[in-house]
């Protein structure tokens, strides 16, 4: 696969409609192909119910494809979350443990970057208390802070989330937009059509299901936002 | 041979990390638990002691079926089935609960059932060990028999496990389970010897309940325990095969029905 990452050959995901041991099923993703270079930044555009978080979650291995292929190169793909199920009772770092050990480091990993996380969530001496006495800012600063910590060859984030107070936003951000541009293989699914052609050197662009048009930014985003508006009129 | 030995050493830092996230998550469930409720981790010996209470008053004083040494006798039914029950109830929820971080994280979803068999495990061991003080001064002291209490208590364990993981495996898909297991657990009890002996059981019925491997290695338990008896090997290895059998296929459930999870609603 040379410098490629991931390669998706018609990619269809179903979901069942109910609970059920047989049932229905909602095509989610119907027939979706791309490839992903390494280093490559991937920006993932589409009106709501295209399948965008879908398709992250199966490139971050989460969901099983139920048709297509999917191929591989040795590369971790990351989902940017930001509360893997903390447990209230437990305090912050014990809860930094677990959402790393969760995100798939070690515990000698976690154990290195245990004071880096205190710091960059600010929490002070709230760090060795139950999270349960957290604003929701606090938990928010924590889970980003955890989640900053890994470093997976394939970073995937489901829209740039705006974490905590004015300033906590700006570093948060500034700390995505510097991973980004690290050379770290990135998909980002946004709205934000700008902040895709800011930050993404190529665009997927997804209707029901299915991948449309991928391309450079410009391109695809222009014939995107012509679509888009011709359906308005 | 790099290859080979990059896989190999993948393989191994898969398996130590499982091992990490097993162990602190059970670290986690445990200082929850306790957490949760004013007596904390003094639940786990209030609990048993409020059952042989209660079924102490019934049998033995209102009923008069206990008969004499039926304190002792009970007291190790109920810390076994708590034990058992316990296991497969939180076993049984643990995937279905999990399902929100199922859908946000790749992970192995048998470490799930897998921390709440764990912490049930090590609760059992702190109250085991207090029951077989009580017992000694109650007196029925240590014997040679006691040396064949591990293997007992680890083919309980495994039908705890395949129990546990076989309801862990199907309530995701079918939620409805969870308002039947208690019902169906507490009917399990009695057909498991927790309240009365095998040996009182009509003999048209024995062949029948000789089948429930609880109630076979129950038996066996306050067989060494109270009379320092040796268990039955072949009775033992008959109920081992079908133990095991019922743990590998909770394992075989859960990693066949592991795919849908994630696509299921939280």
């Amino acid at each position: 696969m040379s410098d490629l990452v991931l390669r998706l050959d018609g990619v269809g995901v179903a979901f069942d409609v109910r609970r059920r041991l047989r049932g229905d099923k909602h095509w989610a993703l119907q027939d979706v192909s791309l490839e992903l270079r390494r280093g490559q930044r991937l920006g993932v555009v589409g009106r709501n119910g295209s399948g965008k978080s879908t398709l992250l979650r199966v490139l971050a291995g989460i969901l099983r494809p139920d048709r297509g292929r999917i191929e591989r190169a040795e590369a971790s793909c990351q989902l940017l979350s930001l509360s893997l199920g903390f447990v209230p009772h437990l305090s912050g770092r014990d809860n930094a443990i677990l959402c790393g050990l969760r995100l798939g480091l070690r515990r000698r990993e976690i154990d290195t970057r245990l004071a880096a996380i205190h710091d960059y969530a600010e929490l002070g001496d709230f760090f060795d208390q139950p999270v349960a006495s957290y604003s929701n800012g606090m938990v928010l600063r924590l889970g980003f802070s955890v989640a900053l910590q890994v470093q997976p060859d394939v970073l995937l984030v489901d829209e740039l989330l705006a974490v905590g107070d004015a300033e906590f936003q700006r570093k948060s951000a500034q700390a995505i937009h510097e991973r980004i541009h690290a050379g770290t293989t990135v998909v980002l699914v946004s709205h934000d059509e700008e902040r895709i052609a800011d930050l993404c050197d190529s665009v997927l662009w997804m209707e029901h299901g299915r991948s449309v048009m991928t391309g450079a930014c410009a391109a695809v985003l222009a014939a995107y936002r012509a679509a888009v508006g011709a359906r308005q009129v | 041979m790099g290859y080979a030995r990059a896989a190999l050493r993948r393989g191994l830092r898969m398996r130590l990390h499982f091992l990490e996230l097993l162990w602190f998550s059970t670290y986690a469930e445990l200082r929850a638990e306790r957490s949760r409720s004013y007596l904390g981790l003094l639940w786990w010996l209030v609990e048993p002691a409020l059952m042989m209470a209660a079924f102490w008053l019934v049998f033995d004083r209102i009923l008069g079926n206990g008969g004499p040494g039926y304190l002792p006798f009970l007291l190790i039914g109920l810390v076994v089935w708590q034990w058992f029950k316990s296991s497969v109830v939180h076993a049984g929820q643990a995937i279905w609960m999990n399902l929100a971080l199922i859908h946000q994280v790749r992970m192995p979803v048998l470490i799930f059932p897998l921390v709440n068999l764990l912490a049930d495990a090590i609760k059992f061991g702190v109250v085991f060990a207090l029951l077989l003080v009580v017992l000694w001064l109650a007196g029925y002291p240590p014997n040679p028999a006691y040396l064949s209490l591990l293997p007992l208590l680890f083919c309980i364990g495994l039908c705890a496990v395949g129990g546990g993981l076989l309801l862990a495996a199907l309530m995701p898909l079918l939620p409805d389970l969870r308002f039947v297991v208690e019902q169906l657990l507490t009917v399990l009890m009695f057909l498991s010897g927790v309240v009365f002996a095998l040996q009182r059981v009509p003999a048209a019925f024995v062949q029948w309940l000789a089948w429930n491997p609880v109630l076979v290695l129950l038996d066996a338990l306050r067989g060494v325990l109270l009379q320092g008896q040796w268990p039955d090997a072949a009775a033992l290895l008959r109920v081992a095969v079908m133990a095991a059998a019922l743990a590998l296929a909770g394992v075989a459930a859960v990693l066949r029905l592991a795919p849908r999870y994630p696509k299921l609603a939280a």
